[in-house]
């Protein structure tokens, strides 16, 4: 096969590759867009101001980029962090120490927070990399829980639970209304470079080491790779994202960074920021990078507008349940079905419905096939 | 000087001597057999030579190199590459670019040439094996037969001083065995040192000059194919006492 | 002061070795990581509150120490029940995927957390009272050491101690073992890993519940729905300590965290904040030594 072509295929070969681990076919992908955004607008409850709707994206869209670096470092390198949040705490408190105590402006706060968040990542990554599986999964989930303790301890440089709050926004001048807007916009176009980015990061060679780490790590070594260098760098690229979202949030949403950011045991799903990219990825695709994008939109379109609406319906019929369950019985009833589908389709949801559409397709000759693939070739 | 020389390996195992004392060096374009039943500890003396398990006790060295207890990846970038008896592809990408990440190595980098890309060395690979009209497809498609050969491909794609070969010939029918022979040796005439451990004995013996023999983790034996054949020790290891 | 130390984080350590025990069997029998671990922990201490108060008012006063045996016994096969059939119906369809399970499993304590929660209503789900077994001290050397505390140590001491005899001299507990040590082997000598994993998940999930009891009643004298959380780092500080899947690696384990913690909140100005973190500084030193645990996988006794 001459070069050129191979250049040329291979791109998009890789990536049909790689968006294998669970896949979904562009065209799926778009239709899948064009029907949550159509259906939108049918499914909001009663009361939804725009403002509100304004603030659930904004805050999925930051969402949404800490999933795409969770993806990054789990779905394609193999690394498994069961605790994500800690870049996202790392990422707020990081800009808030600077504004607070340096009066630095937030263009440089945010980027020196995401530095923290780096820096964090390969502090805690090196001494991670030796864990085995299950000890390096413990580990990632108990780091969030146990940095609050610190919080507390030095509480006066840090704020106890209120945090340090009064941050700025990032467009201070607008007023209320467009500020939404102007966030909403700004949080768009946040997760659109920071996927693109990740996705060149995914489909560069180095891209290709992290999946070569994940299928098979004893071979790579053996192909003269330093497996721990490309692990530390895909830590802290993912820590880089995930504090960049992290802090963006204690700007546009929070106004403040406090411990709630790494463990919420008021929130409604705890470990939230831990629990949220995991939910989402599975649900989208792991490996993919669009997959943990579609997978937090699911989360809050079902969490926010769907349910709420369904129990709009309940009441109508009579069944009143009160105002307080309603998000945890949405949660539980949500996450229980994610676990089902875990369990009956672990290759992921999407994948699985993708095979079966392609089960349907007319069954063809043997020739046929061969003669495509030739002409192909 | 021996391009390889091992010297008093030795390798236990809780009670168990897996490696017991080995030592043999290896020349410049040799192409050297390991053979022996199972349980011999080939394989354990393979993963001590190339980095994966830390020896007891003893040397190995490279080009008069003390490489022993090295990484893998850094006994690799020295030019010391190595095959798996159990295929090892990376599933998820394509076949190319299983050769490929073996190019960003820093052996990788540094030897493909100035005007060759890296997308070129790894087709040449390929192309080596006869794989290249799978370039494009995910390695997870591949037969048996061709993971075998695609191993090979990622080996060489780093320009090795030696290759290390576990089982190369493990799973193959009659017309892949005959085909990785003849590769192996067109690979043997280009200038290449190799060490294969295997169990085919016909296409083993078929193949190279000298051979080892291992039993208990000792070598019980060393010399032509053909002398091996007629070694009385080695046909009641193989065979048991009685003929 | 040392003596002091030594003392309270013995029977602290005990308290904790106990809380590790189902999860570290379950990892050394099944090769499962099964955070839901945490949320059985929960489960139990919730059901053991729930059964005590009408048991006490049923039983007559000569008996009163009957009260909290039958509502730990209780406690403690029901939460063995729940606990095996959320495996069953989970983990067990996803052996292997070890990426599936801890993410299953983690979902589970959240379901569990919110179950508490839907049916108990906000106030019991953030704070449950549960009442200590003793009141009163107890004089250990020169300490004082409040009685509740002591009998949680004897009683995980006990815990351990029919485990092991279950596990050496039982047909079962033999099988398990067979199972930890050499999975294809057990297999070809008969034994069913179907029912052995079901029995193992029943029986961690009877350990989590005993624990979450003494847990509750001695060491925070309540239940909180999050308290899975709290369960899964002590299970890890404890078998990043002694290892995963021994279990004289757990009271090892357990033992150190407990003397670590308690000599860190009392010697540290301003520690008991740290509390929360002390987990995790024990763990990243731990591993810094030896990243796989100070024992092995097998479950050893003696």
């Amino acid at each position: 096969m001459p070069l050129d072509t191979i250049t040329k295929y291979f791109r998009k070969a890789y990536t049909e590759c790689t968006t294998r681990i669970y896949d979904i076919p562009p065209r799926m992908l778009a239709f899948l867009i064009l029907v949550m955004f159509t259906i939108l607008p049918y499914l909001i409850p009663y009361g939804r101001s725009l403002r509100e709707i304004l603030s659930i994206l904004i805050s999925a869209n930051l969402m949404a980029i800490l999933a795409v670096s969770w993806d990054l470092l789990v779905g394609r390198t193999g690394l498994i962090s069961l605790g994500h949040a800690l870049f996202y705490g790392v990422g707020a408190y990081g800009t808030a120490i600077l504004y607070k105590y340096f009066g630095w402006p937030i263009w440089i706060t945010i980027p020196l927070g995401m530095l923290a968040g780096v820096g964090i990542a390969l502090i805690i990554g090196f001494p991670c990399l030796r864990l085995k599986g299950p000890y390096l999964a413990l580990l990632t989930m108990a780091l969030p829980l146990s940095v609050t303790g610190f919080l507390y301890y030095f509480g006066d440089v840090f704020g106890r639970e209120r945090g340090i709050a009064d941050l700025p926004r990032v467009f201070p001048g607008l007023r209320l209304y467009d500020r939404y807007v102007a966030d909403y916009y700004l949080s768009l176009v946040l997760l659109t470079i920071c996927s693109i980015i990740i996705y060149k990061v995914a489909t560069s060679k180095t891209g290709m080491v992290f999946v070569s780490i994940l299928d098979d790590e004893l071979a790579i070594k053996a192909c003269g790779i330093n497996v721990t260098k490309y692990k530390l760098m895909s830590l802290a690229i993912s820590g880089l994202f995930g504090s960049l979202a992290g802090a963006f949030y204690a700007h546009m949403v929070s106004g403040s960074a406090n411990p709630r950011f790494f463990m919420d045991p008021t929130a409604i799903l705890p470990m939230e920021n831990s629990l949220v990219p995991i939910i989402a990825t599975i649900l989208g695709g792991i490996g993919t990078i669009y997959g943990p994008i579609v997978g937090v939109y699911l989360y809050r379109l079902l969490q926010d507008f769907a349910f709420p609406k369904i129990f709009e319906c309940l009441k109508a019929v009579g069944i009143t349940v009160d105002v307080y369950f309603q998000p945890h019985i949405a949660l539980v009833a949500f996450i229980s079905i994610i676990v089902l589908l875990i369990v009956r389709w672990p290759r992921g949801i999407v994948r699985a419905i993708v095979e079966k559409l392609e089960d349907l397709e007319e069954p063809r000759e043997v020739e046929e096939i061969l003669k495509e693939k030739a002409e192909k070739g | 000087m021996h391009l390889l020389e091992v010297k008093n390996l030795t390798k236990r195992f809780g009670g168990l001597v897996a490696v017991n004392n080995v030592s043999f060096h290896v020349d410049e374009g040799e192409l050297l057999g390991i053979i022996g039943p199972n349980g011999a500890g080939k394989t354990t003396l393979f993963n001590l030579i190339t980095g994966y398990l830390k020896p007891d006790s003893g040397k190995i060295l490279l080009k008069g190199e003390d490489i022993t207890g090295l990484p893998p990846n850094k006994i690799a970038n020295k030019g010391l590459v190595r095959t798996f008896q159990i295929v090892r592809p990376f599933r998820h990408l394509p076949t190319i670019a299983n050769v490929l990440v073996a190019l960003q190595s820093y052996r990788g980098r540094r030897r493909i040439e100035w005007i060759k890309t890296a997308e070129r060395k790894a087709m040449e690979m390929l192309e080596d094996v006869g794989l290249s009209d799978m370039a494009l497809e995910p390695a997870e498609i591949l037969s048996h037969g061709d993971l075998k050969r695609l191993e090979i491909a990622r080996a060489m794609a780093l320009e090795p001083e030696i290759v290390l070969l576990d089982e190369p010939f493990g799973g193959l029918n009659p017309v892949e065995t005959e085909y990785m022979v003849k590769s192996l040796q067109r690979i043997h005439l280009d200038g290449h040192t190799l060490v294969i451990v295997e169990h085919k004995l016909h296409a083993l013996m078929k193949l190279v000059k000298r051979v080892l023999v291992m039993h208990n983790g000792e070598i019980i034996a060393e010399g032509a194919p053909e002398e091996i054949a007629q070694n009385k020790k080695v046909i009641e290891v193989y065979l048991g006492k009685a003929i | 002061m040392l003596e002091a130390i030594l003392i309270f984080g013995i029977i602290n350590g005990l308290i904790y070795s106990l809380v590790a025990l189902g999860f570290t069997t379950a990892y050394g029998i099944s090769g499962i990581v099964n955070l839901a671990h945490g949320a059985f922990f929960v489960v139990g201490a919730y059901l053991y509150g729930i059964f005590l108060q009408p048991l006490s008012n049923i039983i007559p006063q000569e008996f009163s120490f009957l009260a909290p045996v039958t509502a730990a016994i209780l406690s403690i096969i029901i939460t063995g029940v729940i606990g095996s059939i959320f495996y069953r119906i989970t983990l067990h369809q996803i052996l292997g995927d070890e990426v599936s399970i801890l993410i299953t499993s983690i979902i589970g304590c959240v379901i569990f957390q919110k179950l508490i929660y839907i049916t108990m209503g906000y106030a019991a789900a953030f704070q449950f009272r549960i009442e200590p077994l003793l009141s009163g001290q107890v004089r250990v050397l020169n300490t004082y050491v409040p009685s509740g505390h002591v009998l949680a140590a004897i009683i995980s001491l006990i815990a351990f101690s029919v485990l092991a005899i279950f596990i050496s001299k039982t047909k079962t507990g033999r099988a398990m073992k067979a199972l930890s040590q050499d999975l294809e082997s057990a297999m070809l000598m008969g034994v069913s890993t179907e029912k052995m994993y079901t029995f193992t998940s029943l029986l961690s999930a009877g350990l989590a519940s005993l624990a979450g009891i003494l847990y509750t009643s001695a060491l925070t004298q309540g239940a909180a729905s999050q308290m899975w959380m709290q369960a899964l780092a002590i299970s890890f500080t404890v078998v990043v300590l002694g290892g995963l899947g021994s279990i004289k690696g757990s009271i090892f384990g357990g033992l150190i965290f407990g003397i670590a913690e308690y000599a860190a909140t009392k010697l540290l100005p301003g520690g008991g904040v740290l509390q929360q973190s002390i987990p995790f500084i024990v763990i990243i030193i731990a591993l810094l030594i030896r990243p796989k645990g100070l024992f092995g996988k097998k479950i050893e006794m003696e």
